[in-house]
């Protein structure tokens, strides 16, 4: 990597050879990158990104992960180690009615702090606090999904996490709600485990030792790779050896080999460097492609769609595959947000989820942290926007700047070649009924939904977005929204 | 349409009715499911709901469905069209009601009112029921506000859920109600909100 030279500067942006931070993991490259550049900011990649593994995520320098996807592998094969803001000076942008600003952000905060999740269980136990609750919802995925409730759900959970390991909990900035947590095992430390990372080296893969999995998590932000998508490979792995597909393979409740394998991931060594390309090519590799608990290749997050059905049409038809951030169907399902409705009821619920969709990518848009939509609407956002810009800006004319948003990733992935074919679930989920808990006896009947929801949408029944639809989103020209793709 | 969709349309209806938020055979609900409407029959008791009052008409386009459907269904149709709305209940509550025929805005004094609500504009037409004006005004409040109210008719609230919208019109109710009772008395309102100065601009 050579010196781009544009120079230093208030506002210049220059390419940096990566010299020695090449090969460090990532504490050790931020910790050089803040004595290079005091008080930077910084996003960077460990040896996972380095070396190419496809689920490698990218670090920013207060510990949290852009995990999913793989940006991190991006980065690495175009050889970028970091990407690093430095710096002095305020450089906030200008609000437009700061006193009006000051008055809804206060209203937003009565909102937080009245409600239990923002105000209680997010701050007391941050987000492991859902082991316990979907465990009882029959919605927690135990080893690859064979089974929604795990008998050692307590020893994994928020609670005995906050118990044994927590040492402070840490915020975004400004963030009232601080769901982060700084943990010790006493041999190591470091940020996390989060609710999904807690499922991913735990329960997923019959792992009920929290020192173990809190450990793995460890060695997988060290690395800098995606805690779901590693916990959910290992646990497909486990299972091929379970059915005699994979010789000398790690089995279901081996927790020291769960955190062998994260560490030999990151190196590239043995079974690592297959576990690695993660759980799609790993088990088509290997004869049985359906063990891969993925959607559109990517391995699905900490709820079982047959305990919460709604859950499997927001996996199926996420843009980015089987992903809980584009739309979590978690409030109206099971924590009765806004309100409670029938999780295994199959229709009526496209529209709720398509609302959803399309907030979340304004709050990506906005950089919101999504937790706040567990107490505000739409409304609220819209109101901050506005007293920021200093026009009115309503709450329809942002969602419906998110569907823009949704459309556009969508055209994106139908001229990638994606189709109906792809809005799907593993096959385990669609015919494998849940053998015992709150959802026993259960799958989801996806097609009706996946029909309701294209009509919705506005989409033809093979979910392509109609012409009338895209010309009321102003994207009848898809080109500039799909770029090279298109 | 699914029982679960029935049994909902039913609990609600009942419950606005035992509140007193309709009369006997006034007030209407909907649902938007995709392009479809389901919305309650035209002279439907709320109370009493059965799977003949509720009639599925598009959103879009007119069909025969039309002669049974909701005399407000013209208004429905066109919040939905207009907004992100995925239910939509219309009540006439007495204290609601009358607090629109005072006052161009509703502002509640009471805790539940003041966080749920904030302001609830208060908006006027000619032709209060079902009508082509009605039709073109409420979206462009609701819009901002997910609840309006229609002077001397009554609220149209909107929701994700016919849940919320539910509750959006219950509140109200008990707003000005106590909006009314408090007024009644006299006296000056002893002020404990931070910031409820700023309500009417919400």
């Amino acid at each position: 990597m050579s010196d781009g030279g544009a120079g230093a500067g208030s506002a210049a942006v220059a390419l940096r050879a990566a010299g020695d931070l090449w090969g460090r993991d990532v504490p050790a490259s931020l910790a050089r990158l803040r004595e290079l550049y005091p008080g930077c900011e910084a996003g960077v990649i460990g040896p996972a990104g380095e070396r190419g593994v496809l689920f490698a995520s990218i670090v920013n320098n207060r510990g949290r992960s852009l995990g999913r996807g793989g940006l991190g592998a991006v980065m690495g094969a175009k050889r970028l180690k970091a990407v690093v803001v430095a710096g002095g000076g305020e450089r906030r942008p200008p609000v437009a009615d700061p006193e009006r600003l000051a008055f809804v952000a206060y209203e937003a905060e009565k909102l937080l702090k009245a409600n239990p999740i923002t105000s209680q269980a997010l701050p007391e136990f941050g987000t492991s606090v859902l082991v316990n609750v979907l465990d009882q919802a029959g919605a927690l995925p135990t080893r690859n999904f064979r089974a929604s409730q795990f008998e050692h759900a307590g020893a994994i959970s928020g609670e005995t996490l906050r118990r044994d390991y927590v040492q402070r909990r840490a915020a975004c900035r400004g963030c009232g709600i601080g769901c982060a947590r700084r943990t010790s095992t006493g041999d190591a430390s470091g940020e996390g485990p989060e609710y999904e990372s807690i499922w991913a080296l735990g329960a997923a893969c019959g792992v009920g030792d929290l020192k173990a999995i809190v450990e793995a998590g460890y060695a997988c932000n060290r690395a800098g790779m995606d805690t779901i998508t590693m916990g959910s490979t290992i646990a497909c792995a486990m299972e091929l050896t379970e059915e005699g597909l994979l010789a000398d393979g790690p089995r279901f409740g081996d927790a020291a080999a769960v955190i062998a394998l994260c560490e030999a991931t990151a190196r590239g060594e043995g079974l690592g460097e297959e576990l690695g390309q993660g759980s799609a090519r790993f088990a088509a590799r290997h004869g049985r492609p359906e063990l891969s608990m993925s959607v559109k290749a990517l391995e699905l997050p900490a709820y079982d769609p047959r305990g919460m059905t709604g859950q499997g049409l927001a996996f199926a038809t996420s843009n980015r595959g089987g992903c809980h951030l584009r739309a979590n169907m978690l409030g109206p399902e099971i924590l009765g947000v806004p309100k409670m409705i029938d999780r295994f009821a199959t229709l009526g619920k496209a529209g709720l989820l398509i609302n959803m969709q399309n907030l979340n990518a304004v709050l990506d848009s906005l950089s919101v942290c999504k937790f706040t939509a567990f107490a505000m609407k739409e409304d609220y956002y819209a109101r901050l926007l506005s007293a920021v810009w200093g026009e009115t800006v309503e709450p329809q004319e942002l969602l419906r700047v998110g569907e823009r948003i949704w459309n556009a990733e969508r055209l994106f992935n139908l001229a990638a070649g994606f189709s109906r074919a792809d809005d799907t679930l593993p096959r385990r989920l669609l015919e494998e009924p849940v053998t015992e808990g709150p959802a026993a006896g259960r799958v989801v009947d996806l097609a009706p939904m996946l029909d309701e929801y294209y009509i919705a949408r506005g989409w033809d029944t093979d979910g392509r977005p109609r012409p009338a639809k895209l010309e009321r989103l102003g994207l009848a020209d898809p080109r500039p929204a799909v770029g090279a793709a298109g | 349409m699914s029982s679960a969709v029935l049994e909902q349309f039913r609990r609600i209806g009942r419950d606005l009715f035992v509140a007193g938020l309709v009369s006997s055979h006034g007030g209407n609900m909907s649902v938007r499911q995709g392009d479809r409407i389901l919305i309650t029959r035209r002279g439907s008791m709320l109370a009493q709901l059965e799977e003949r009052d509720l009639v599925d008409i598009g959103l879009e386009e007119n069909d025969a469905n039309v002669t049974l459907a909701s005399t407000e269904i013209v208004v429905h149709r066109a919040i939905y069209q207009q907004t992100s709305a995925l239910a939509i209940v219309h009540t006439h509550p007495p204290y609601a009601i009358a607090q629109s025929l005072v006052k161009d805005e509703i502002v509640p004094v009471d805790s539940e009112g003041s966080y749920l609500l904030h302001k609830v504009p208060v908006v006027e037409a000619q032709l209060t029921a079902g009508s082509a004006e009605v039709a073109e005004l409420l979206p462009r409040w609701l819009k901002e506000y997910d609840l309006v109210m229609l002077r001397g008719h009554g609220p149209f609230a909107i929701g994700h859920l016919l849940e919320e919208a539910y509750q959006l019109t219950s509140v109200l109710e008990m707003a000005c109600r106590i909006l009314t009772i408090s007024e009644g008395m006299g006296g000056e309102l002893k002020e404990y909100r931070k910031g409820s100065d700023q309500y009417g601009s919400w």
